[in-house]
Formats: structure tokens, C-alpha cells, sequence
């Protein structure tokens, strides 16, 4: 019985009287990279909140990650017991240089692997520049980076391409593919980039409306008549 | 009968004495309540802290004194009031309309120098030494409570708190205009968008934060004496009140303003070098309990 | 390297200052001034690396200064011990206030600092047994001070120098501080606290050794208050200090660790001017902050270092 990267059992996050999650549980095994997606709304982002301790006394449920219970762990204990995040909204340090921010952070890590992210992320070039004066698309590099420096034991990547060109997250997507399988990273990954989760991903979590709708490889879940229902039932994009 | 006499005689006094005290307690917490209540307007419409707020009590009590002194008491707080709401108007329009949109620091910083401005001003105008103004005649008796007398000015303080902590909460819960500042306090981006004219909005409700402020002044009036620090040690226990009630609430603001009120009092007849301590440590300790404050925001 | 050539040339050229200018007046200004920027030196290095606003910075400028009278008066302890309790106290107690008060946000902080400082002055107004209230205490300091005679810090030509080398220490530490990974990790909070915490740091005891940090420069400041004037009153305490402290930081800007020492030298300048009209100083204190923080954010410093940039050298 291998133990799990990461699990979460019976999540729950309320808002007043609205159940954002509903008793969700999700297992994660070691080295794959699942791909979490769904209909907005969902509650996909809450989920990766709630994982990654930023939900506060809202949220209820068990985490743990590689058999150790991190259900009490603020968030920087939760980075120090190996659970890294990136976030959606890029969420960078502006006045920062590049190579001082991920050095920052790979400070603090299991490994201090700031230059090999850097070059991997192709930021070379920017280093020694301010994040607040580069590109969307570089920042959310930067953003990713900060998450992937030191090697964690499991990622959650929230729509790390998100405003990025097709050929951007393409790229992007296959790089992480890259260095988790060489890093033996585990992640968990939110998109609604359909082509990269399934370049990607090994396995699916489809959620709709705060429960699990569907969970399998990409092919199988593809072809859910629910899951299409999902899609189609919510106005679409 | 034999043993109880002394016990039996000293009983009523000792409860006279702390019903003196707590209603002492009363007073200064209803002064404080009134004073603190304008501070949480004001932050849960503008979004910033009034630094000015302690020298628009002392100005408040001023002007009652000078008004006062010319055509009685009442025409004194009457006209005081007044000013201060055209001071909190004009205060609204000049400092914090045309900064909304800096950090609130900014607005913090310039407030804080107007405080010294004032308190400078009222100084130049009225003088250093201390002045002093007599409640008016007819509030001007005692009360003879439980074996002992307590004055009728201090109860009518305590009422105008009453009044003015119900005023408000009913004027919060049913009008339009309370309506409105409710739901600014807790998102002040949409209530912008729903058509509400927010400039008029924030004026009325800085204007009536200022007027507050003076009233709280102006009735302290006959019970401390005017200088022009005077605002100081108020400004300090009104903050604490904002902070421990919880930043934004209204509620936590009473219930603060209330239990500091007391303590300030047990202080000042208990330790009275170190009372102005007191009302900081029990916020300590609270916020060490409830990182937040006593109440969420909004409440 | 460099960094300490700079300094030790600004500290070589300020010792001989004295020399040059042999004007008393000229040179209890100077001295006023140069404890006055190490005062504004620590709330402008709170605003830079915390980004947060202390409105009650004189509460630790006044007790330094207080715990020095006291107990050179009182004969507590040898001096030697007072002084390093007098910048070690208010040191300590910043770093418990700041782990209460900085959960709070910038806003309820400031109100706070403000709130903690008044308590302290009246404190200090009303304790007259051992305050001796708005009277002040007169320090009957010893003879003998760390070795140096007395004098050395009662003469305005002395005691600039011995400031002016404080203020360098001050302004050096500070500047290999901020050069740290300690200090990349509290621009990094100050910047986003959030992403701090999720790539693996604690955020509070970070930001309350700053405040600490910034508490024990303006009770060191308050010491060698103590020192030169011998004599402490309430006043060391009162908001108007904190406000000079803040116009002082605001004029000369608080990027540069330096900023707000250049900030207190040109105050000190205007005050020189100002001559008959320090009687409404206060409202020139509070006229000025206004002035300054809407018309000049950036402050002194903050237009040199502009200004530099646009001529192609290369700003800290």
C-alpha cells in the first residue's frame, strides 16, 4: 500500500450559507500529475485554497501529505512540509528582482536550486530585472517559479497559463511535465486550457458545483455523458 | 441583632460607592462611545482613521464654551454642533474626497498634521490656561440615590449616550441613508456602482462623524476642564475603543467604549498615575485573544 | 567595500566639521539635529522595510531618555547598565507590542502607535513621585560616562561629533541590514505577505524585529537626548515629537536609509529660519506633513535618487 502524496478527505468550505465544497476527497499518488477541472464555479480554486492552507475557519476537512496530517499547518508550514502553490492572479513580488525573489524563496526550501529554475523557466535574461517591470507572460513564469524552487514534494499549479498565448502554455505545460518527471514532483493542476491538461495529465478530477463529478484518464473522462452535461449545462465560454 | 450592626451599616455604603462608580463608569463610556462611533463612520465610509478626531472634541468643547459664555448653555451646544458638522463637510470635501484614492497612510499623515494644526490654533485663540464651563441650571442638581447623591448633569450625559447609541442604530437599520452606509462599510466599490451618490454620501456621514465628536466636546465641557490637549488622553482611549471593538464596527465600538469606560474609571480612583495604561493592556490582551477585535466588521 | 569607505569618509568629514564651524549656535543646532535624525532615521527605516507608519515613535525616544534620567537621579544601577537598559527596555517592548498590533493591518497599527505613545506621556504627566510630572527630571548624571568625561557630551562640539559617529554606525548597520537575505525578506512582506508566507516564511516575528529594530534607534536616540540636555520632561513623549520625527522622514524620504537624516537637516534649517515663529511650531510641524506627503511623496532623497537616475547613475 503506497502512501499517498497528498490527500484530502471530506473538504468542506461554506460562505455564510453557500457550500462552496461539499465534502470533497481527493488522492493524489506519488510522481503523477492530475489535472483538476470543471465548469466555473466549480469550485476548483476553493479546493486548491483549501489544500494549500489559505481558507482559514471556513473550511473543514483532513489534509495530509505523504502520510503526515497538515489539516493544523498555516501556510509556511505547509511550504516547509513540501506542499508548494502558484496562484491564478499572478501574485508576484513587484519591486523585487527576478533572481532576488526566487532566491527568496529557494532560501527557504528543501533545495537551494534557484539558478537551474531560473534557466529551466527561461528567465535568465530577466534576472536582474524588477517583476513589476517585465511581461504578463514573464511574470507568471516568475509566479510558477517561485512554487517549483527547491523542489517541492507536491505542486498545485492554479491556471498557471492563464493570459498566456496558446504556443506560451504549450511550452509552459510540457516543461513542467519535464521537471516534475525528473524532480519527482507530484502535481495538481487547474486548467480550463483543454490542450494542456491533456498534453499533461495522466489522470482527471472533474468537479462540478462543489462536489467530485468524475474522476479517470483524460479519454475516459472526455467522453462522460455527465461531464459533457457539466460543461454544456453551464453557459459556456 | 447582637453581632450585625457594624456589617449592617457599612453594607449600603459599599454599594453606594459602587454604584457611584459604576455609574462614573457610565459617563465616561458614554463620552468615549460617542466620540469613538463618529471615528467608525467616518473609517467605514472613507476607509481611513480621522487623526483630527480628538481636536474636533476640543474644538467642540471650546466653541460651547465661548457660545456659552455669550447666550447659555444650550444655545452653546447647539451651535457647536453645527460648526463641527460644517467642519466635518468641509473636512470630507477638502482632505479626504480629493485623497480617496492614495493609500489611506496619506490620509492618515495629513489628518495627523491637521491634529496639530488645531490644537495649535485652539491655543492661539482661546489661550493656555484652564477654563472651565458650568452645566445649566437646570441639569445642575443631584440626584439622591440609594443613601447617596449622585449629579443630574452626569445622568443626562449618560442618557445622550443612550440616546444617541440608539439613535444611531435605528438610523443604521431603517433609513435609506443608513441603509447605504451599512453596506459601504462592508463594500464600499459596489455601493458606488449601485447609483448612490457617494460624495454626498461620505460628506453627510463625516459631517455627522464630526458633529459627534463635537457633541461628545462640547457636554464633557462642565465635567473636565478646557485645555487645549485636552483631546489627547480621549483620542488615545477612543482609538483603543475602535481597535478592541474591531476596526468598522459599531456594535464592538459599544460594547468597548462600555468595559473601558469602567476600567478607565476603577483606574483613576485605583491607580491613578498609571490608568491611562490600563484601557491598552486589556486591548492587548484582547487582541491576543481575538486577533480581529471583539466584532467582525460591519456588524 | 564601498560601503565602508562611504561611511568612513562621511564619518571623518563630520568629526571635522566642528573644527571648521566654530559657531556655538551653530553647532547646538547641528547637535540637535544630528539626534533628531537618528530619532527620524528609525521611523523612516519602519515605513521602508515594513510599510508602516508609526505615529508614536517619540514614546521610545522618551523612554530611552526617561530610563536614563531616572536612574542616573535615583542611582539604580551604574550608567553604563542604564544606558544599555534604556535602549534595551523600549527595544523589548516594542518587540511584544509589534506581535500584537501588526496582525492588525497598517491602518489599526498606526492608530495604535499613536495611542501607545500618549499612554506613556501620561504616564509620565501624571506620576509625579517619580516623574515629577510637567516639571521634568534634572539628571544628575556622573562625572564619568563609558570612560569619556561628562563634558564630552555637554559640549555642542563634542557631542556632535559623538552623534554624528552614532548616526553613522546607525545609518551603516542599517544599510548591511537591508543588503541582507533578512532584509530581502521584509521588503518581500512588505511587498506581498501573502506569496511570503506560501513559499515557506513566518511573517509576524520578521516584521516585529524590524519594529523592534526601529524602537531601539529612537530610544538610543533618546539616550544621547538625555545625555546632552540633561534634563527630560514629558515632552519627550508628546505626539508634536512624533510628528517632527515624521515630517522629518516624509521631507527627506524614506527610500534611502540616509533620507531621513537629510530630512532633519533641513529641518532643523527651517527652523533656524522660522526663528519668532516657533511659538505656533506645531501647526508649521503640521502644516509641513500636510504640505509635504500630498505635494512630494517621494520626499528629498527619493527627488535626488530621481534625479540621479535621469543623469544614468545607478541608485541603491
Amino acid at each position: 500500500m503506497t502512501i499517498l502524496a497528498l490527500e484530502g478527505i471530506g473538504l468542506t468550505r461554506r460562505f455564510g450559507g453557500f457550500i462552496a465544497l461539499d465534502s470533497v476527497s481527493i488522492a493524489l499518488r506519488p510522481g503523477e500529475i492530475r489535472g483538476l477541472i470543471g465548469p466555473n464555479g466549480a469550485g476548483k480554486s476553493t479546493l486548491m485554497d483549501v489544500l494549500s492552507g489559505r481558507a482559514g475557519k471556513s473550511a473543514s476537512g483532513r489534509v495530509s501529505l505523504f502520510g503526515q496530517d497538515i489539516t493544523g499547518f498555516p501556510a509556511w508550514q505547509r511550504r516547509r512540509a513540501g506542499l508548494a502553490r502558484s496562484f491564478q492572479k499572478t501574485n508576484v513580488f513587484p519591486d523585487l528582482t527576478v533572481a532576488a525573489q526566487i532566491g527568496l524563496a529557494a532560501r527557504a526550501a528543501e533545495t537551494n536550486n534557484a539558478a537551474e529554475v531560473i534557466d529551466a523557466l527561461e528567465l535568465s535574461a530577466l534576472a536582474g530585472q524588477r517583476a513589476a517591470d517585465i511581461s504578463y507572460g514573464d511574470q507568471r513564469r516568475v509566479d510558477v517559479a517561485l512554487a517549483l524552487v527547491g523542489r517541492p514534494r507536491v505542486l498545485l499549479l492554479d491556471e498557471p497559463a492563464a493570459g498566456l498565448s496558446m504556443a506560451e502554455s504549450l511550452n509552459l505545460a510540457l516543461l513542467l511535465r519535464d521537471l516534475a518527471a525528473r524532480w519527482q514532483v507530484t502535481v495538481l493542476i487547474v486548467e480550463h486550457d483543454m490542450e494542456v491538461i491533456f498534453s499533461i495529465c495522466s489522470h482527471l478530477t472533474v468537479l462540478h458545483l462543489g462536489r467530485i463529478l468524475a474522476n479517470g484518464p483524460p479519454e475516459e473522462v472526455r467522453a462522460m455523458p455527465e461531464v459533457i452535461t457539466a460543461y454544456l449545462g453551464s453557459s459556456a465560454a | 441583632m447582637a453581632g450585625a450592626g457594624p456589617l449592617r451599616a457599612a453594607r449600603p455604603r459599599l454599594v453606594a460607592g459602587m454604584l457611584i462608580q459604576l455609574l462614573n463608569g457610565l459617563v465616561y463610556g458614554g463620552l468615549l462611545y460617542i466620540l469613538a462611533v463618529g471615528l467608525v463612520l467616518i473609517f467605514g465610509l472613507r476607509r481611513v482613521v480621522n487623526f483630527a478626531h480628538g481636536s474636533l472634541f476640543t474644538v467642540g468643547a471650546y466653541v460651547g464654551f465661548t457660545v456659552t459664555s455669550v447666550a447659555g448653555f444650550w444655545a452653546g451646544l447647539a451651535v457647536s454642533v453645527c460648526v463641527l458638522t460644517v467642519i466635518g463637510a468641509a473636512l470630507d470635501r477638502f482632505v479626504f474626497r480629493p485623497l480617496q484614492d492614495e493609500d489611506p497612510i496619506v490620509t492618515m499623515l495629513v489628518t495627523f498634521g491637521l491634529l496639530l494644526v488645531l490644537e495649535d490654533a485652539v491655543r492661539t485663540i482661546w489661550g493656555k490656561e484652564f477654563l472651565t464651563v458650568q452645566p445649566p441650571a437646570i441639569l445642575s442638581g443631584v440626584v439622591h440615590l440609594t443613601g447617596t447623591s449622585f449629579p443630574v448633569y452626569r445622568l443626562a450625559v449618560i442618557g445622550v449616550a443612550i440616546l444617541v447609541a440608539g439613535g444611531l442604530s435605528l438610523w443604521l437599520r431603517f433609513s435609506r441613508v443608513g441603509l447605504y452606509v451599512r453596506a459601504s462599510s462592508v463594500d464600499p466599490l459596489t455601493t458606488g456602482m449601485q447609483g448612490v451618490d457617494t460624495d454626498r454620501l461620505s460628506a453627510t456621514v463625516v459631517a455627522i462623524g464630526a458633529g459627534l465628536a463635537g457633541l461628545s466636546g462640547t457636554i464633557a465641557a462642565p465635567l473636565l476642564a478646557l485645555s487645549p490637549s485636552m483631546g489627547g488622553s480621549i483620542l488615545i482611549d477612543s482609538f483603543v475603543v475602535v481597535v478592541t471593538g474591531g476596526l468598522g464596527s459599531f456594535t464592538g465600538a459599544f460594547i468597548a467604549a462600555m468595559v473601558i469606560g469602567q476600567l478607565h474609571n476603577l483606574g483613576v480612583v485605583f491607580v491613578p498615575e498609571a490608568a491611562s495604561m490600563i484601557p491598552l493592556v486589556l486591548m492587548v490582551l484582547v487582541l491576543i485573544w481575538r486577533p480581529g477585535g471583539l466584532a467582525k466588521a460591519g456588524a | 567595500m564601498i560601503r565602508i569607505a562611504v561611511f568612513l569618509a562621511a564619518g571623518a568629514a563630520g568629526a571635522l566639521l566642528p573644527n571648521l564651524f566654530g559657531s556655538p549656535l551653530l553647532l547646538t543646532l547641528l547637535t540637535q539635529a544630528a539626534i533628531n535624525a537618528i530619532l527620524a532615521t528609525g521611523v523612516g527605516f519602519l515605513v521602508r522595510q515594513n510599510g508602516l507608519v508609526s505615529f508614536g515613535h517619540a514614546g521610545f525616544f522618551g523612554l530611552g531618555a526617561y530610563i536614563v534620567a531616572l536612574s542616573a537621579t535615583n542611582g539604580w544601577m551604574p550608567i553604563g547598565v542604564a544606558l544599555l537598559l534604556a535602549v534595551v527596555a523600549p527595544t523589548v517592548l516594542a518587540l511584544l507590542l509589534g506581535a500584537a498590533m501588526l496582525r492588525l493591518g497598517g491602518v489599526a497599527f498606526s492608530m495604535l502607535t499613536l495611542a501607545v505613545a500618549q499612554a506613556f506621556y501620561e504616564l509620565a504627566l501624571r506620576w509625579r513621585s517619580l516623574a515629577n510630572g510637567d516639571d521634568g527630571i534634572a539628571a544628575q548624571l556622573p562625572d564619568r560616562i563609558l570612560g569619556l568625561d561628562l563634558s564630552v557630551f555637554q559640549q555642542p562640539g563634542s557631542m556632535f561629533v559623538v552623534c554624528w559617529i552614532v548616526l553613522m554606525l546607525v545609518l551603516f548597520g542599517l544599510s548591511v541590514l537591508i543588503a541582507s537575505p533578512f532584509g530581502t525578506l521584509t521588503l518581500a512582506i512588505r511587498e506581498n505577505e501573502e506569496r511570503a508566507r506560501f513559499i515557506g516564511y513566518r511573517t509576524l516575528l520578521p516584521r516585529a524585529a524590524i519594529y523592534a529594530l526601529s524602537a531601539a534607534i529612537a530610544a538610543l536616540a533618546g539616550v544621547l537626548f538625555a545625555l546632552y540636555n540633561g534634563f527630560v520632561t514629558p515632552n519627550v513623549l508628546y505626539w508634536g515629537l512624533s510628528g517632527e520625527a515624521l515630517v522629518m522622514a516624509v521631507v527627506g524620504g524614506t527610500r534611502a536609509v540616509w533620507g531621513p537624516a537629510l530630512g532633519a537637516l533641513l529641518f532643523f534649517l527651517l527652523k533656524n529660519v522660522a526663528g519668532d515663529l516657533t511659538e505656533h511650531w506645531p501647526a508649521i510641524i503640521g502644516g509641513t506633513l500636510i504640505i509635504v506627503t500630498v505635494l512630494l511623496p517621494r520626499g528629498a532623497s527619493g527627488s535626488i535618487a530621481l534625479l540621479m537616475q535621469r543623469m544614468g547613475v545607478r541608485t541603491a
